[in-house]
């Protein structure tokens, strides 16, 4: 029930996009289409999981002074471990998401979820933790380049939906569409939570 | 045990283990890293230089320029590499190119970060066509021989005269009707 409740944390009530708003520059800056968005996204996860795992089990062995430089080790091995393979086996996703996937050693969830949870707990429930974050990352950037996309090309993961007639939004696909689109996710969002929140007051 | 030296400890075995994990993902990665990116050069070259089913890099001059050849060894024209900068970064060409003629076989954008709509519009066959056939004699001035994309100056202008800048210099190398 706890790792339950550890992983449906980080998809709905602290996702990390929607809700606590961190790892947002490779959220704005790679949702200019679907497919990048899952890929970002599950990046994201296995760097997230396996640095999870090895912080969890390494908890006692490192020393609280110099446990931030070690952490860092760990993310950006498994940051450059990810570069590497992405970069022999999945070459044109690479070129598009660049700079976006040596960065994630930078993206505050995966050394605050180190830092704030699998430095603190056992080893199934920081796996339950980062996979929640990772998926609840993936879900949230996957859904504003769905719409971005949509938008901004009238596809959907590279296939037309959108009929003959329809003249594309670029600005969808430019920088100010990510803020735009984000920024009214994060608005219905709240409103769904407020929503639930009363229903639950009342009874 | 003293707790500097258990920090210095922890630290260094971690650090050696990444070290030892970054080298082994590497060794495994690299040789198929090195051929993508080698086949994706010669895909570009055989596109540029049509009829080419074979290339050959030779080096002159600090320029590489690639050979084109067809499956009997016959050569079908040369291609470089060329950058320009455009609106949002380098924009890189590989430019095919016919000595015998002095003219232009093709050109193909290897890279680019242009604005989506707008500049990276230069990718579409319409733009890069209309540079096949284009002779070393012409100026290569966007709204003038060179059609450019509405509202894409910039980056149209980058390619022409990216193109023009290293056309001259190749043309130096390999004067218009001479062998190569």
């Amino acid at each position: 029930m706890q790792l339950f409740k550890d992983f449906i944390n980080g998809l709905w009530n602290e996702n990390p996009i929607f809700r606590m708003v961190i790892g947002i520059c490779s959220a704005l800056a790679v949702t200019t289409a679907a497919s990048n968005g899952i890929a970002m996204g599950l990046a994201l996860t296995f760097v997230l999981t396996c640095s999870s795992i090895l912080v969890s089990l390494l908890r006692s062995v490192i020393p609280a002074k110099v446990r931030i430089p070690c952490y860092i080790i760990v993310v950006a091995t498994f940051t450059t471990v990810v570069d590497l393979f992405m970069k022999a086996y999945f070459p044109a996703l690479y070129e598009v998401l660049g700079i976006f996937i040596p960065l994630i050693v930078v993206n505050c969830i995966v050394l605050a979820r180190a830092e704030a949870f699998a430095s603190k707990v056992g080893l199934a429930r920081a796996i339950a933790d980062a996979l929640g974050m990772g998926l609840g990352y993936t879900w949230a950037i996957t859904l504003i380049s769905m719409i971005r996309e949509l938008m901004g090309a009238g596809t959907l993961f590279g296939y037309r939906v959108m009929g003959e007639g329809f003249t594309p939004w670029v600005s969808a696909i430019l920088p100010p569409g990510a803020f735009i689109v984000m920024g009214i996710l994060v608005g219905l969002i709240n409103v769904i939570n407020r929503k639930t929140a009363k229903r639950t007051q009342c009874h | 045990m003293n707790q500097y030296a258990r920090m210095i400890i922890v630290l260094m075995i971690i650090s050696m283990a990444s070290g030892a994990v970054l080298a082994l993902s590497y060794e495994v990665t690299n040789p198929t890293i090195q051929e993508q990116a080698r086949q994706k050069l010669e895909q570009s070259v055989l596109i540029v230089i049509p009829g080419a089913t074979q290339m050959e890099e030779i080096q002159k001059d600090d320029i590489t320029i690639y050979i084109g050849l067809d499956d009997e060894g016959n050569k079908k024209g040369i291609a470089f590499k060329t950058a320009g900068s455009g609106f949002n970064g380098p924009i890189e060409i590989m430019v095919g190119y016919d000595p015998k003629e002095g003219k232009l076989l093709g050109i193909e954008i290897l890279s680019m970060s242009e604005t989506p709509g707008l500049g990276a519009r230069i990718q579409e066959e319409a733009f890069k066509d209309q540079f096949k056939g284009k002779s070393v004699e012409d100026e290569f001035v966007a709204k003038q021989d060179v059609e450019a994309i509405s509202g894409a100056t910039i980056s149209s202008t980058a390619v022409a005269s990216a193109i023009k800048t290293s056309l001259e210099k190749v043309v130096e190398i390999f004067p218009v009707g001479g062998d190569y």
